[in-house]
This record gives C-alpha cells, structure tokens and sequence, in this order.
C-alpha cells in the first residue's frame, strides 16, 4: 500500500521521531510504514489520520 | 541517534522480558550445575533425583512464559510482529533441525541428539530470526 506519510511529515518538519512520539509508536514503526514494509492495523491508521487531520485515504492509497 | 522513549531501550515490556529472561537464565544454569553434582548420570528415577532433575524445566518454562508474556505486553503493534517473525523463524528452525536430524538417526549410526537441546536450539532461532528481520526490513527490522 502507497501512502503520503513521509510527505505529510516533512510538511511539518517533524522526524521520524517526532512522529513515532506523537502516534505513541516506535521510530521504527514509523519507518516501516513510510518505506512501505508494514501496513498499520485499522486503528494506528486513525491515529494517523486523526493526527494528520485528514482521511484515512487522503494518507494511504491502493497501489 | 537520538534514543526513542518507544524504542526497545525504553520499551516497559522489554525491559520487563529482560529481567525475568535472566532471573530464568541464572536460575537454570544453577539448577544445571547444581543437578549435574547432585545426580550422576542416569540416576534411578526415585522422587528425589526426578525433583532435582526437574528444577532446571521449571526454569525453561519461566523463559518460555516470558516470551509468551513479552508478545502480549508489547502494545507496539509493529515491533510486536517483529517478535512474531522471529519466533516463527524459530519454530521454523527447530522443526527442520530435528526432523532432518532424526531421519538421520533412524537411518544412520548418527549420534542421538537430546531433545533437551529443542529449547536451545529454538532460543538459537529467535537470534536468527532478528538476523532475517534485519536483512528483509533493514533499518526497520531492529526491534
């Protein structure tokens, strides 16, 4: 699955660390995801979007 | 790097696996050394040798209940499946390990391979399976 993460975090000048603290994950975590190496469950996606403000599908598309 | 509060470092659950690994860990070596002094070699199987000998299995279960602990206490759902990985990798390991190896006794004059060794063999694994994570997820697969 394709998604905007690390866009959307650059964005807002955060690391990969800023994020991973705000969603309460791992750094690795959030690498995982933004390099597509993991698709997060349901619920971390809302946090995601939540966090981002958008719809989930605004962050993560089909490839 | 800067170290992340989430990461492993800092992970209650980790740390939590730790402490109970090597209090399990400290307690089975002792029971080793300590059965291997009391008990010659194939003893009688009377109450006291079977109690002595078993000590060491208690400390086994300790570790495999940590482990299993570890998978249900770790809310990061991404480094929880890293753990899952490795333990898969391990299961993996040990099953090819002893059935290759247990054909070869059946039909070879191969020396018998203890099933005590499964446990290390497995704990063996999980090392192996961080390797694996590490090569097919790179950075990401460190937990």
């Amino acid at each position: 699955m394709k998604n905007r993460l690390k866009i959307l975090r650059a964005e807002r000048d955060w690391s990969q660390q800023d994020l991973a603290e705000r969603l309460g994950v791992s750094r690795q975590s959030v690498n995982a995801i933004e390099t597509g190496k993991y698709d997060p469950s349901l619920p971390l996606a809302f946090r995601i979007a939540d966090l981002f403000a958008l719809p989930i599908e605004a962050i993560f598309q089909r490839d | 790097m800067a170290i992340n509060p989430f990461s492993r470092r800092r992970n209650p659950a980790y740390r939590r696996y730790t402490i109970r690994m090597a209090i399990s860990a400290a307690v089975y070596i002792a029971a080793i050394v300590a059965a291997s002094r009391l008990l010659h070699k194939q003893a009688p199987a009377s109450p006291g040798a079977v109690m002595i000998a078993l000590v060491p299995g208690l400390a086994v279960l300790a570790m495999i209940w940590a482990i299993g602990r570890l998978l249900s206490e770790l809310d990061d759902e991404y480094l929880r499946m890293l753990e899952v990985r490795k333990a898969i990798f391990a299961t993996g390991m040990t099953l090819a390990v002893a059935s290759v190896w247990g054909l070869l006794e059946i039909f070879t004059a191969v020396p018998s391979l203890p099933v005590f060794w499964i446990f290390p063999i497995w704990a063996m694994g999980l090392g192996a399976g961080a390797v694996w994570n590490r090569l097919t997820l790179g950075d990401a697969g460190c937990a």
